[in-house]
């Protein structure tokens, strides 16, 4: 392999107690910024009175799984679960397709106002969503009127705000991609008789994976941690709320429920987890790509 | 990398074509394009529309305490949002929290990237440590940060100084902006070092082999190859991550409710204020337009800065 032999050279000119001494702080810094959520999954398996102690320990000596009973017995939980999954889903998908879609029109065709467009799309993005909240809470009520399963208290109604946020920064990453793909290859492709709907999906698809598992991963994160829609468009049709309610549960004004709070934020946070996991190797070549052209 | 721009620029249609030429070829494009055009009017629909309602609301005085007190009262709201000194302080508190967290992720970002550049022995599992704060819910994260950390009384923080005399600080309620702002980095600086990794990445060894031949060392490698490679990756995350960090709400609502008094009260948490406890629609979204507009200046204003010092080289 020609391309092993510069970077192993390049290793070796580092010195060895730099190299090890380095390779410790960044396993130090590591621990440090993941301790926060070591924190978390501690206090969801301590005794309630051993979570809020004056002398807190970083280990405990007898872990409970008391916090996380508490959380699965909240009633509805599975239909909750059932509901985040088929909205940060379908949030993905869809702006798979659709951004897929609007980057290639951004990118390969030239029409004018195609500039300010692009702009327009990330001023969109600069929105503070709390002002857009009460407005969009009466257009989804006017949606609703017309395609009741768009409107409020259904899942459509967060699917569709979820696409509005995470459009504009999908379709930004992957001009990068779009623009990276040479023009002689589609020029290629014609001439080999494909038509450009098959280019487009046979071709150019594969081509910017990439950049769509690092879009995929950022608009599952968005989608699955949402509160404030959550709360605001699912007003009395409870049998369509999404998990981060369930955690609400244990907030009360007789005194916070610390240890369900904490098992409950674990366990949301487990899917994103495995999630990044399966994707983390195509999320920095994704990111790479997205600065391209 | 300047060839790529002008790749990428729209090269003119000859000058030998006729008008009609001209015509016919822009016509037979219209048809190849037309199935792409949905998907991206489509998503121009879907993210406009919520700001052009905002745009429309601002121009309205309605409170939803007063049913049917809609009317259009042209600019007013805006006249309004200037004359309010809470506004100004809010918009102050905006740029220190968004100009410190993102500066100061970025910088970590850049230092965590560099040393994950290398392969070691569990770099992945080093990877996947560092980007756990991106993961986790925001509200849980500042959740975790005011009762496990900050507090007074029960705090790591305190409990791990109490060694040297400090030990009944209440962080949030003292230093409530640094202790926002820490927050903030923790959870952004994954981001940015994901992105500045990415950079690394795809920077060309035999660059850096080339630089090493003509004697550079580390340092002026780094300074003079890789900052200057890295430069629109930087942009791109000091860009995105400003927009997001703008609009940062969950932390400052989980931590402190804006205060104590209006101490770290953002412009999100002070239109939250007067939306859903003010009910005053008109003047939210008024705030919300003045937010956007500020947003793009200090936006422009401060990456001109940024990238004065090594935009020379570039470009």
């Amino acid at each position: 392999m020609s391309t092993a032999a510069p970077g192993h050279r390049r290793r070796r000119l580092l010195a060895r107690p730099g190299r090890t001494l380095a390779e410790v702080l960044t396993l130090l810094i590591a621990l440090v910024v993941a301790f926060p959520l070591y924190w978390m999954v501690l206090s969801a398996v301590k005794h309630p009175g051993e979570i809020q102690s004056s002398a807190p320990r970083p280990w405990t000596t007898a872990p409970t799984w008391d916090n996380f009973r508490r959380v699965l017995q909240v009633e509805g939980l599975g239909g909750y679960l059932l509901n985040s999954v088929v909205v940060a889903l379908a949030v993905v998908v869809l702006s798979l397709f659709l951004s897929f879609l609007a980057a290639v029109a951004l990118t390969r065709f030239r029409f004018r106002g195609r500039t300010v467009l692009a702009v327009m799309l990330l001023v969109a993005q600069m929105v503070p969503v709390e002002a857009l909240t009460i407005p969009l809470f009466f257009l989804m009520r006017s949606v609703g009127g017309v395609v009741p399963q768009l409107g409020l208290n259904h899942l459509g109604s967060l699917v569709l705000v979820h696409l509005a946020f995470s459009l504009p920064f999908a379709i930004w990453m992957l001009r990068g991609f779009v623009a990276a793909v040479p023009r002689e290859l589609e020029e290629a492709a014609t001439l080999d008789g494909a038509s450009r709907f098959r280019f487009t999906w046979q071709v150019l698809f594969p081509l910017v994976a990439p950049g769509l598992v690092a879009m995929s991963v950022l608009s599952f994160i968005h989608a699955w941690n949402d509160f404030l829609f959550a709360r605001t468009f699912i007003i009395s049709a409870t049998e369509n709320q999404t998990l981060p309610m369930a955690i609400l549960v244990f907030f009360s004004p007789e005194g916070n429920d610390w240890g369900a709070i904490m098992a409950g934020s674990t366990l949301l946070t487990i899917p994103v987890l495995v999630f990044f996991v399966l994707v983390q190797r195509h999320l920095v070549s994704g990111l790479a790509g997205a600065v391209k052209g | 990398m300047s060839t790529v721009q002008t790749a990428e620029r729209p090269t003119p249609a000859p000058a030998s074509m006729t008008p009609e030429m001209k015509k016919a070829v822009r016509r037979t494009g219209w048809v190849r394009r037309a199935p792409l055009m949905p998907a991206l009017i489509f998503a121009i629909l879907v993210t406009q529309l919520p700001f052009l309602l905002t745009i429309f609301y601002s121009l309205q005085s309605w409170n939803l305490v007063r049913p049917g007190s809609s009317e259009f009262v042209g600019l007013a709201n805006y006249v309004n949002v200037f004359a309010d000194s809470t506004f100004r302080g809010a918009a102050l508190r905006t740029i220190l929290i968004t100009g410190g967290c993102v500066l100061i992720a970025m910088l970590f970002g850049v230092l965590l990237a560099i040393l994950l550049d290398r392969p070691f022995r569990g770099r992945g599992v080093v990877r996947t440590l560092l980007i756990t704060p991106f993961l986790v819910m925001p509200v849980a994260g500042a959740l975790l940060w005011k009762t496990t950390i900050f507090d007074p009384l029960f705090g790591l923080l305190n409990f791990v100084l109490s060694p040297f005399g400090v030990d009944s600080v209440a962080w949030v309620s003292q230093y409530p902006m640094a202790a926002v702002i820490t927050a903030l980095v923790w959870q952004w600086t994954p981001f940015m070092m994901l992105l500045v990794l990415a950079g690394l990445q795809s920077q060309g060894k035999d660059v850096l082999e080339a630089s090493a031949t003509d004697g550079a060392n580390r340092w002026q490698t780094f300074r003079w190859v890789t900052l200057p490679h890295l430069r629109r990756y930087i942009e791109l995350g000091l860009l995105l991550g400003s927009i997001y960090v703008v609009n940062t709400f969950d932390t400052i609502y989980m931590m402190t409710q804006g205060g104590p008094g209006t101490s770290t009260t953002n412009l999100p948490f002070y239109l939250y204020q007067r939306a859903f406890l003010g009910f005053d629609v008109g003047q939210a979204a008024a705030l919300g337009v003045v937010t956007v507009i500020g947003t793009i200046i200090v936006a422009t204003v401060a990456m001109r800065l940024i990238f004065r010092s090594f935009s020379r080289e570039d470009s």
